[in-house]
């Protein structure tokens, strides 16, 4: 069935139509209610709702990406149009999974599924680098969960000797609520969140637990890449939000956002500098995802309506921004052969229009209006002020230049002089179809958020601040 | 207490002293077949644990749980562990970094760790410290031989002791996790273990080795 690429890809056209149109459902039906509970293992509220708008925008994008991107794809075992497809709909079913997850120990399968689902899409090439990408993958993150696992078990016998039913204990509703009860065991409690915050940071890619991230995403193929970068890492970023709002309404918030605030910042300091040295122009944005998902937890770290605000708003943003640049650099690897900096010279005449879109997404995603990054890493950052907490501030402000030069610096090698690929292949040029589609709707939106965020995203955003706060 | 509760109790504790055997024997391992076996020795030693802690808990699900371990880490994933590298047909050395010597001594460091570590936490958890830190024990065993270990295979025995040591931390602090949990989480090692396995083929077919600290292709 679907052996040829035009029926596999229709198909999965068609389902991905289907499955965004089931998300926007599920968003509308929270959204009026405020929180949905399907038997005992699903439950959503407004938080979850906001990750899921996030996350049917980017498999939208990908999916259209993908249509044409997938063209060169050599056949083999586990690498043809069906496979790709298939992973990647298996991976979008398990981080939906991991948000409507009611239960942490289901969260925790989904979410070690979620891993399972992408390693072969990592390999997808089978190359060298390929292989080796998605064995460190695997491997890193079945061990990071595998804490995580530890982690959940902490929180379950913690819940299970506060008085909790066991079948309570492991409803992230129940423990949220369980406040004062769960207080009488503050040393399982911050065990289980150092665990967990090392189990699933590493799928976030928190320094120094993040050795897999820029593998992974520079050599999958692009497409996957971005969708890696713009949902899988918030996926794991939505875990952590649910045991930090358990953490702070049992032991108070100082521990568990202090941890936030330490491993954020390191995080942005730590990418920001290896951003300077990279040569190759996918690790690059690996390492840029590094930088954003610190400045996520940063956000998340500071609390306050400002701080939880932007990082949320943050987690959209970045992953606009950051779908146009590997779809961008996807463009490039696919026409030039490679993504090597040192050979990219004079890509501007090339692919002007690639260019131009990896130029945007340069703009937006170091931050600089009129693009929605400005607006919520600001909306951080006057959290920071407000709060006095001066050493957070001056982090984020310092690491925001040195990624504004750096990057800079890397996409000026790239993009003007002459070509040196013209003397020696055949000519590239762009070809316009999906791909410039997908990329510019993630303009389109970029420009929106940036200027004025729309009324019913606010409304979303302000209802997920609510349930955290 | 009758006599078969009094011994399935102390089964649970003395069990302890015989995972501590697995830990050093494995530190001290050089070939991967030998791992294999001990691992399911270990997998067959926490089977008992789960029969025994079922018994005096009177949980009918234990016996399920049980039945699940001893199928599939006990015969499952040995014999697919043996089978794989007799495909693979490469040697079958464990690619140690540490001699046998150092190794015991390292791995002998680590139990005391972990019972130093779990008595910070004895007065909240009402468990037997010996089994406690057996569990502690097999976790940091785990990392220990993924870290020292080179060969491919190595790290997927390691991941499999640190998950044995998970699973029996959560069976002594809460008789384990609600049945269809434990059973996702065996489902999501089965399919980690089949996804290792066929990248464990891939890398042989590019590299022409399994040794994994070799590959350094990605770096920076």
């Amino acid at each position: 069935m679907f052996k040829s690429r035009r029926a596999a890809t229709s198909f999965a056209l068609g389902a991905g139509i289907l499955e965004v149109l089931a998300l926007a459902l599920a968003v509308w039906r929270i959204s009026r209610t405020s929180s949905l509970e399907l038997g005992k293992y699903l439950r959503a509220d407004s938080l979850t709702a906001f990750f899921l708008v996030n996350l049917g925008a980017v498999f939208f994008l990908v999916l259209l990406y993908s249509t044409s991107y997938i063209r060169h794809i050599p056949a083999g075992r586990f690498s043809s149009p069906r496979w790709f497809y298939s992973l990647l709909f298996l991976f979008l079913f398990s981080i939906i999974a991991v948000y409507l997850a009611g239960n942490l120990g289901f969260l925790w399968i989904m979410m070690e599924a979620t891993t399972l689902a992408s390693a072969l899409l990592v390999g997808f090439y089978n190359t060298e680098g390929a292989v080796e990408a998605g064995w460190k993958y695997l491997i890193v993150c079945t061990v990071g969960l595998a804490f995580a696992l530890f982690g959940t078990i902490v929180f379950y016998v913690a819940a299970v000797h506060a008085g909790l039913q066991p079948e309570m204990a492991l409803q992230w509703y129940a423990l949220a609520h369980a406040g004062k009860m769960l207080a009488n065991s503050p040393a399982l409690l911050k065990l289980g969140f150092i665990f967990l915050l090392v189990g699933y940071g590493t799928k976030i890619g928190l320094v120094p637990m993040h050795s897999w991230l820029p593998d992974a995403h520079a050599e999958a193929p692009s497409p996957v890449s971005a969708m890696l970068s713009a949902a899988l890492l918030n996926c794991a970023v939505y875990a952590l939000i649910r045991y930090d709002a358990i953490t702070s309404n049992a032991i108070g918030a100082t521990f568990s956002h202090r941890l936030f605030i330490f491993f954020g910042a390191a995080s942005v300091f730590v990418a920001g500098l290896l951003m300077i040295v990279q040569k190759d122009l996918k690790r690059l944005l690996a390492y840029s995802s590094v930088e954003h998902m610190g400045i996520i937890a940063t956000g998340l770290g500071l609390g306050g309506f400002f701080g939880i605000y932007g990082a949320l708003l943050h987690t959209f943003t970045h992953s606009m921004a950051k779908s146009l640049l590997f779809f961008g650099a996807g463009q490039v690897r696919e026409m030039v052969g490679t993504s090597k900096i040192s050979m990219l010279k004079g890509l501007a005449r090339q692919l002007p229009w690639t260019s131009a879109a990896l130029v945007v997404g340069l703009i937006a995603i170091v931050g600089l209006p009129p693009f929605g990054l400005f607006v919520s890493e600001f909306s951080i950052l006057r959290e920071a002020f407000s709060q006095r907490h001066w050493l957070a501030a001056l982090v984020l402000l310092t690491t925001l230049s040195i990624v504004f030069a750096a990057m800079t610096f890397h996409f000026l090698k790239v993009l003007p002089g002459s070509s040196q690929m013209a003397e020696s292949k055949t000519a590239v040029s762009d070809r316009k179809g999906p791909e410039f589609v997908a990329m510019g709707i993630c303009v389109a939106v970029l420009i929106t958020l940036g200027l004025s965020i729309p009324a019913p995203l606010n409304y979303l955003l302000k209802a997920a601040v609510a349930v955290l706060q | 207490m009758g006599l078969f509760e009094l011994a399935a109790a102390k089964m649970l504790s003395s069990a302890a002293m015989l995972l501590f055997g697995t830990v050093l024997l494995m530190a001290t391992a050089k070939r991967i077949s030998t791992c294999v076996y001990l691992f399911a020795c270990q997998s067959a030693i926490l089977t008992a644990e789960v029969v025994a802690a079922g018994y005096v808990q009177h949980m009918r699900e234990a016996y399920i749980i049980a039945g699940m371990v001893l199928l599939v880490k006990v015969f499952a994933i040995p014999f697919a562990l043996l089978w794989l590298m007799k495909k693979l047909r490469t040697a079958h050395d464990v690619g140690a970094s540490l001699s046998p010597g150092y190794s015991v001594f390292v791995m002998s460091g680590l139990i005391i760790l972990s019972f130093a570590a779990v008595r910070l936490y004895l007065i909240e958890l009402h468990a037997t410290e010996v089994i406690l830190a057996a569990a502690v024990a097999l976790i940091l065993n785990g990392a220990f031989l993924m870290v020292t270990r080179s060969k491919a295979l190595m790290l997927m025995m390691g991941l499999l002791v640190l998950e044995n040591g998970i699973f029996l931390a959560a069976l002594v602090t809460t008789f384990g996790m609600p049945l269809i949990i434990e059973i996702g989480i065996v489902f999501d090692l089965l399919i980690g273990l089949f996804l290792m396995g066929i990248f464990v083929f891939r890398i042989r077919d590019t590299f022409d080795h399994l040794d994994v600290s070799r590959l350094r292709g990605l770096r920076g």
